[in-house]
């Protein structure tokens, strides 16, 4: 066809499209008419493009009964937002259930009866609740992030290998300073030590190799597993010339469990995850993009290295938050963000955020409630999660269902 | 859009060697060549998913690593074969992320309106609330083109568009291409193996041997005997199909 013919057609559709009727969908010759770009405001729908046009061109013309279409296009737009209704509807069910558990964990065997008793239950259990619900948090959302980045839904945060850094770290400070030094005696400056420590190998490491390997993430995936085994060689052989004594003291603190809650950190890790999130919320706002692959999110004007390197940090310090208040838990992130996928069947970010947060509080809290009331600590909740955790990931990898 | 003198190497092997030529506005251009003659290179380059070495890619009086990476995609768009999509994202839901250069993600009526015509553009009013995932590739294919058109963009860069298609869903991949041409205007650049589909449907052809430039023109020049056989080294012969060159070789 002649362009410039073709031009000349496009600008004759517009004095027709120009008296405005291509915007109203029920005028049946207007929905025909696919006014594709509206560039003329006063106009109001600009210039129109028609399909009759070039009809001629391609052969054969493709149209349709508009009316149905129209009512089609109205109905399924009220579906759509149905859906989005019943994915809050979930995730208010999920939100009242992990408060429950919450009430539940605070209340069950309290003697209210006796007031110095509440009182000191209360003390005890509001922050272990507090520390859970953190944990649940920074747990859910960085594996839910960490999992669009690499675009894979069976892979934790953990692959990065920051649990083994964080023993490393530990283990260094007894080795090197004591168990009585400062740094680890004190547990917001062991913290501070962590958090600074874990964040400039993550930078260093992974935005280095990042771009050295052209921006692969499964290489980000193999150093990390290596990098792992590398932290946990050393970690083991420190703790075998470590004096006796002192390796005692040590295990306490890195065999940290949900009974055994590091809650003199609450105030620091709340400061923490805030900071995290408020310097990434542009960031976070480009995960559905980021979900596209490289190529789309680029093509969609996302600076895409950028926005990986900083969400893998916010990744990082936020798994740095969890493993420094309760110790490494492997399992718990896949659970989390895996049920909430399958539960939200979405790709929006904000809401699977919140689902695997919810999810986490109420498997935290739910089962900390009954190794403590139905076990008495016999067992620890960890071993809950990663039996529980192992056999949902085992029904993943069998069912091949893509969540 | 100019390209000039664009190089490219990989370990000190130039896979893009030198190359320069224009991108006719308003018109269908096809990169064809064999394996490994950097057409898929320059693609990348020209769509900024790949760094070059040197040379210089202007779009619209600036060379295209000056623009903002998100005017430029309201400009130009691209669309390539590695679309493995791991969420669960709904036709209507991954057209709308055409929208992304201009509303961030907070679709306005606007938005969704041009969004409903791209979809209903491309015939995919009935598989709006269908995921991705449960889609064929040739229905896959036309929802990715709708989020193309939804962009806006008066580029549309399209990477082997018509590779893992049969002949019924390439033939119409080719079809939508001319028409996003003739009707929407727009100016198509695409890489392409089959030759005679370049041939047919678009109006000029860059044919690319070793990283170079071998022939550049309207596609009635480029298509000839010798040309071919001496790009693909392999014979040729050419039949006219209704006004249209079309090759034989074997």
């Amino acid at each position: 066809m002649n362009p410039t013919a073709s031009e000349k057609g496009i600008r004759r559709e517009n004095s027709a499209a120009a008296r405005g009727e291509s915007i109203r969908r029920e005028n049946f010759a207007a929905a025909r008419g696919e006014s594709i770009r509206r560039e003329d405001p006063a106009a109001g729908c600009g210039e129109s493009i028609r399909r009759e046009n070039f009809a001629a061109g391609c052969g054969e013309s493709i149209r349709r009964e508009d009316p149905a279409a129209a009512r089609g296009k109205r109905i399924c737009r009220a579906k759509l937002s149905a859906a989005h209704r019943k994915n809050i509807r979930k995730l208010i069910v999920l939100a009242a259930l992990a408060a429950l558990a919450a009430a539940a964990y605070m209340l069950v065997d309290v003697r209210f009866g006796n007031p110095k008793l509440a009182a000191y239950a209360m003390r005890i259990r509001t922050p272990k609740l507090i520390a859970m619900v953190i944990t649940a948090f920074a747990i859910g959302g960085a594996s839910i992030v960490f999992q669009s980045i690499i675009n894979n839904t069976i892979v934790t945060p953990c692959l990065l290998g920051m649990n083994s850094l964080y023993t490393l770290i530990h283990t260094a400070i007894v080795f090197f300073a004591g168990s009585g030094s400062l740094l680890a005696a004190n547990p917001n400056l062991a913290f501070a030590a962590d958090l600074a420590l874990m964040g400039a190998v993550a930078t260093l490491v992974y935005s280095y190799l990042f771009q050295k390997t052209k921006h692969n993430v499964l290489y980000v995936l193999l150093i990390g597993t290596v990098l792992s085994s590398f932290f946990s060689s050393i970690q083991t052989t420190l703790t075998r010339v470590m004096d006796p004594n002192e390796y005692d003291s040590l295990l306490a603190t890195l065999v940290a469990s949900f009974s055994n809650i590091n809650s003199e950190i609450i105030l620091f890790s709340v400061v923490v995850l805030a900071a995290v999130i408020f310097v990434l919320r542009k960031d976070l706002a480009l995960l559905n993009v980021i979900t596209l692959g490289r190529e789309q999110a680029i093509n969609l004007g996302v600076d895409y290295d950028r926005t990986i390197r900083r969400l893998l940090l916010g990744v990082t310090l936020c798994i740095a938050v969890a493993t420094a208040m309760v110790g490494p838990i492997s399992f718990l992130g896949l659970i989390i963000a895996n049920l909430s996928r399958q539960l939200l069947r979405t790709f929006r970010h904000s809401q699977l955020i919140a689902g695997s947060a919810l999810f986490g509080m109420a498997v935290l809290v739910g089962g900390q409630l009954i190794v403590e009331h139905v076990f008495t600590y016999a067992v620890p909740v960890s071993v809950f999660i990663t039996v529980g955790g192992g056999l949902y990931f085992l029904y993943l990898l069998l069912t091949n269902r893509r969540v | 859009m100019f390209i000039k003198n664009l190089t490219k190497k990989y370990d000190g092997k130039a896979v893009v060697d030198s190359v320069s030529f224009e991108i006719p506005k308003g018109k269908v251009l096809s990169l064809i060549g064999p394996n490994g003659a950097g057409k898929s290179t320059v693609m990348g380059i020209i769509s900024r998913l790949i760094a070059r070495d040197t040379g210089l890619v202007e779009f619209d009086g600036n060379d295209i690593t000056k623009w903002k990476s998100r005017e430029l995609s309201k400009r130009l768009a691209i669309l390539t074969q590695s679309n493995n999509i791991q969420m669960k994202l709904t036709v209507r839901e991954l057209v709308a992320f055409g929208r992304f250069p201009y509303s961030g993600g907070r679709l306005t009526e606007e938005d969704e309106e041009i969004i409903g015509q791209a979809i209903a553009y491309m015939e995919l009013e009935e598989f709006q609330d269908r995921f991705i995932d449960e889609l064929s590739g040739g229905q896959r294919q036309r929802a990715c083109i709708a989020m193309v058109i939804a962009q806006d963009t008066e580029y549309v860069l399209l990477d082997e568009p018509t590779n893992n298609l049969d002949i019924y869903h390439a033939t119409n991949m080719m079809k939508i291409v001319r028409r996003l041409c003739d009707e929407l205007g727009k100016t198509v650049v695409l890489v392409l193996h089959e030759i005679n589909y370049a041939a047919f449907y678009s109006d000029y052809i860059c044919a690319f041997v070793d990283g170079k430039v071998a022939k550049f023109g309207p596609v009635k020049e480029v298509m000839t005997r010798e040309n071919l056989s001496q790009i693909y080294k392999v014979d040729f012969q050419i039949q006219e199909i209704q006004g249209k060159p079309l090759s034989i070789y074997y």
